[in-house]
């Protein structure tokens, strides 16, 4: 028996020494090293759960009683056994620690030629904020390379989470934490508030663009372009109000029912609140309800929207935006 | 000898451990009850993801999962095991009359009624709380929820625990029969002994984070407002100082009673008593040491995570200890399947597969994807919450011809627990898919593609709360209408089958001499018992 134990060990032991330096070597892409954590962390529990789980059904048929109040083996315990069963969980702890502790230091290293963006979520969005300072809502677009995010919150605490890049942290107010990921490929991945902020928690959504290079310079350069634009047009200047104060996060200008209802054509429309009377949206009404939500509710629509101050000028713009979305 | 008295003031004014006990069962059992309703609700309202309401709405929905999970962890699971089981089976299995503080005992009780009928409130009343069991400032003070249900049913509650704590700490340690020394208790009392140490050394951390909530919000002062200088990571800290203790307030006694289980129908002396002991209190010891686990990806300081994450993982060692030891008693036992075991053996297997991937969550790389997903909620419900339900119900049949002195319906309580044991297999398997994808938690709808996903886990998770209803028909059944049980139905050498069921007023005639350990089956004449 003592002779299994300590062939059983010294062999963990010869395993555990390639996996660590594994582990050290430099991965580069923080979430390539999360599926090898964990398939390595997925095989060990496999074969845990079939050792417990076998004898667990064996046993009472091997075992029945057979007569009435038979007693079992008088054993009170072995002790090589027993350290057997305390040293393998000991190397198996150890071997999945050294590994994830790799993959963490992996995780909070940030590469030094990182992009570097900014987001700060409030109830129920997130602004995000490009290098060269241009604020988009729900929407970052960067491009292709490793991206470092500085995150904050205006209000609650929320979290900046994209399943695809296997990273995520909370977003605090009153301080800045951060994460980063490797954006690879070209394309649109998911971000989801994942620490419970409230009832638009489920519709706090939005999405990293990723992009190529010159695609991203030459994205720069006409939003650039395009706010000098807005300060000339009533209307543009409604459209970029509307998309940076996060408005168009929970109202589509599609048609499209989110966390309320959409823009789409809703100058002039009959709608009715929650008390059961009919309003017909107008420019006075869009102005009470960005600045007072709550004293008239649209019905079947949950009590989320946060009150904004507008300044002059601002509703007036931003009525001519929503004149244009027919 | 005093005649047992009756009649409903008996039960309100009593000071009998045993009532007491029977109290508790019957008021944990109807949390238990809320909790699953409100359950079914919500699988009921992910059945399609489109986001349109089925039956509640976001913010109920946010209102059903905040009183589920207090209803389940406080209102259920710890008073159920540290006031029913403890309060019936600590002196019972100790030798003695009564409990060392029998008043406190009652207050206890009344203060754990009080604390849930202002829980329910919060449920019913405006001010829903919507904040989630856990109560997180900010929201928790800048929500429309009524913070101070929330503050007044913990500050309740834990004046029960601490009170219940410092009575059956002082009952084990003072009352035990002569010649019940350490190593003749069952594994029952440790488990229990370890989980008041937990809530006399937690509980009151607890109490000031959300004493500081309540200032916070009515008081007008800032611990929590991060722009007014304080620090919202400040109560998730003191939060998850007591609340991942909390899960090992169940555990441990949840082990004991595995233990007991297992002995009685393998009719085999537990493999490794010691052993057992020491992981008890290694887990009770450790256990105060991982909770910033909770905070992993919380914006706490690189290398705190890491130290969190070796104590975490190593808590899987004893853990580990005590499966293993489980299934060495199972070997040449004499086993007999009783419902009582059934529920044994089905909670090692969902056990495991909750400790497994428990270890995962304590794996600080691992946990970046999977924090706050429904791989957690996965995890937690294999580990913690219905293989824990499940056992107390085989607690509950295993004890139950003792307190009540009737027999319960054998086939009918199989029938429940394999129903169940299904149920809750499938139910919660398909969120660890959503969680592998990284799909938060406490939304009241995930994206399309998971409609048949979720389901699955609402058809399944029916099936299993539709077991543990029957379970609770055959309790309210055999107790009213079941045979007459003998004294020691299983033949058990614990200390509480060698008295009459339902035991006397007072246990005991005469203070018992212990002269061997519960658990001494088939012991060959002239060989010494280790451990005593």
């Amino acid at each position: 028996m003592q002779r299994i134990v300590l062939g059983v060990i010294s062999a963990l032991f010869v395993l555990l020494t390639p996996l660590t330096a594994f582990a050290q070597e430099k991965l580069h892409d923080p979430a390539a090293g999360w599926y090898s954590h964990f398939n390595l962390w997925l095989i060990i529990s496999i074969v845990i759960y079939l050792v417990v789980t076998i004898p667990l059904i064996y046993f009472p048929f091997k075992y029945r009683r057979k007569k009435t109040n038979q007693d079992g083996a008088y054993i009170q315990g072995n002790t090589a056994l027993e350290i057997l069963w305390i040293v393998i969980p000991i190397i198996i702890t150890l071997l999945l620690g050294v590994q994830s502790w790799a993959l963490f230091t992996e995780y909070r290293t940030v590469p030094k030629d990182a992009f570097e963006a900014k987001s700060v979520a409030f109830m129920y969005g997130f602004e995000m904020t490009s290098p060269e300072g241009i604020t988009t809502m729900n929407e970052l677009r960067v491009p292709v390379g490793p991206v470092k995010m500085n995150l904050t919150s205006k209000d609650v605490i929320h979290d900046f989470a994209i399943p695809h890049f296997r990273v995520r942290e909370d977003m605090l107010p009153g301080r800045t934490t951060y994460l980063w990921f490797n954006a690879k490929k070209p394309g649109e991945y998911p971000v989801f508030c994942s620490f419970y902020c409230g009832t638009g928690h489920s519709g706090m959504l939005a999405k990293v663009i990723v992009m190529e290079k010159n695609d991203y310079d030459e994205w720069v350069k006409k939003q650039k372009g395009a706010s000098e634009a807005a300060a000339a047009s009533p209307e543009l200047m409604g459209k970029e109000l509307l998309d940076k104060s996060g408005c168009t996060g929970c109202h589509s200008i599609t048609g499209e029912v989110k966390m309320g209802p959409s823009l789409k054509g809703i100058l002039g429309k009959k709608t009715i609140l929650a008390d059961d009377s009919t309003v017909t949206v107008d420019e006075a009404f869009i102005k009470e309800k960005i600045t007072n939500p709550e004293a008239k509710r649209i019905k079947g629509f949950p009590p989320v929207m946060p009150p904004t101050q507008l300044k002059p000028g601002e509703s007036e713009a931003i009525s001519a935006y929503l004149k244009t979305l027919k | 000898m005093a005649e047992q008295p009756t009649g409903l003031r008996s039960w309100i004014f009593t000071t009998d451990h045993k009532k007491i006990g029977v109290m508790y069962l019957v008021t944990a059992l109807v949390f238990f009850v809320v909790g699953l309703l409100l359950a079914a609700v919500m699988r009921t309202e992910n059945l399609d993801m489109a986001r349109k309401t089925i039956i509640i709405g976001p913010y109920l929905y946010n209102v059903f999962f905040t009183i589920h999970g207090a209803a389940m962890v406080l209102f259920w699971m710890i008073p159920v095991l540290l006031g029913f089981f403890a309060n019936y089976m600590i002196p019972l299995m100790i030798g003695a009359h009564d409990v060392a503080f029998p008043r406190l005992n009652a207050l206890s009780y009344w203060f754990y009624v009080g604390s849930g009928l202002i829980a329910v409130c919060g449920l019913i009343l405006p001010g829903r709380l919507d904040i989630g069991w856990t109560g997180y400032a900010p929201y928790s003070l800048v929500g429309g929820a009524n913070t101070a249900f929330y503050v007044f049913a913990v500050h309740l509650l834990g004046a029960s625990s601490i009170s219940g704590a410092v009575n059956f700490i002082t009952t084990i340690i003072t009352l035990r029969a002569p010649g019940m020394t350490w190593g003749r208790l069952n594994l029952t009392v440790w488990g229990l002994l370890g989980a008041f140490i937990i809530q006399l050394v937690g509980v009151p951390v607890l109490a000031a984070a959300v004493t500081l909530l309540l200032f916070d919000k009515y008081l007008g002062t800032s611990f929590y407002n991060a722009f007014k200088g304080g620090n919202p990571l400040l109560y998730e800290h003191l939060f998850w100082f007591y609340g991942h203790p909390a899960v090992y307030v169940v555990a441990l006694p949840v082990f004991g009673i595995v233990s007991d289980i297992i002995a009685t129908f393998a009719r085999k002396k537990i493999f490794g008593y010691t052993s057992m002991v020491i992981a008890i209190m290694l887990i009770t010891v450790v256990g105060f040491e991982t909770w910033v686990h909770h905070l992993f990806v919380a914006g706490t300081l690189n290398w705190s995570r890491v130290v969190f994450m070796w104590a975490t993982i190593f808590i899987g060692v004893p853990t580990g200890i005590k499966i293993f030891n489980w299934l060495a008693t199972l070997h040449k036992g004499s086993i007999e399947l009783t419902a009582p075991m059934l529920y044994a053996l089905g909670f090692i297997s969902l056990f495991t597969i909750g400790g497994v991937t428990g270890v995962a969550n304590g794996l600080v790389g691992f946990d970046i994807s999977v924090h706050d997903t429904h791989w957690i909620v996965a995890h937690f419900h294999y580990v913690l919450a219905i293989s824990m339900s499940m056992l107390i119900m085989g607690g509950i049949y295993y004890w139950f011809p003792k307190f009540t002195g009737k027999m319960y319906n054998e086939k009918l309580a199989k029938f429940a627990f394999w129903l169940t044991l299904i149920g809750a297999m499938v139910a919660f398997f398909p969120q660890f898919i959503i969680g592998y994808d990284g799909i938060p938690r406490r939304y009241w709808k995930l994206p399309v593609e998971y409609t048949p996903h979720m389901r699955i886990a609402a058809i399944f998770s029916y099936i299993a709360i539709i077991g543990f209803f029957l379970t609770l028909y055959n309790f309210l059944h055999s107790a009213m209408k079941g045979k007459p049980a003998s004294s020691n139905p299983w033949n058990s050498k614990s200390l509480e089958w060698q008295i009459p069921s339902p035991p006397p007023f007072y246990n005991f005639e005469k203070i018992p001499v212990i002269t061997e350990g519960p658990y001494e089956y088939g012991k060959p004449e002239g060989e010494a018992p280790k451990g005593h």
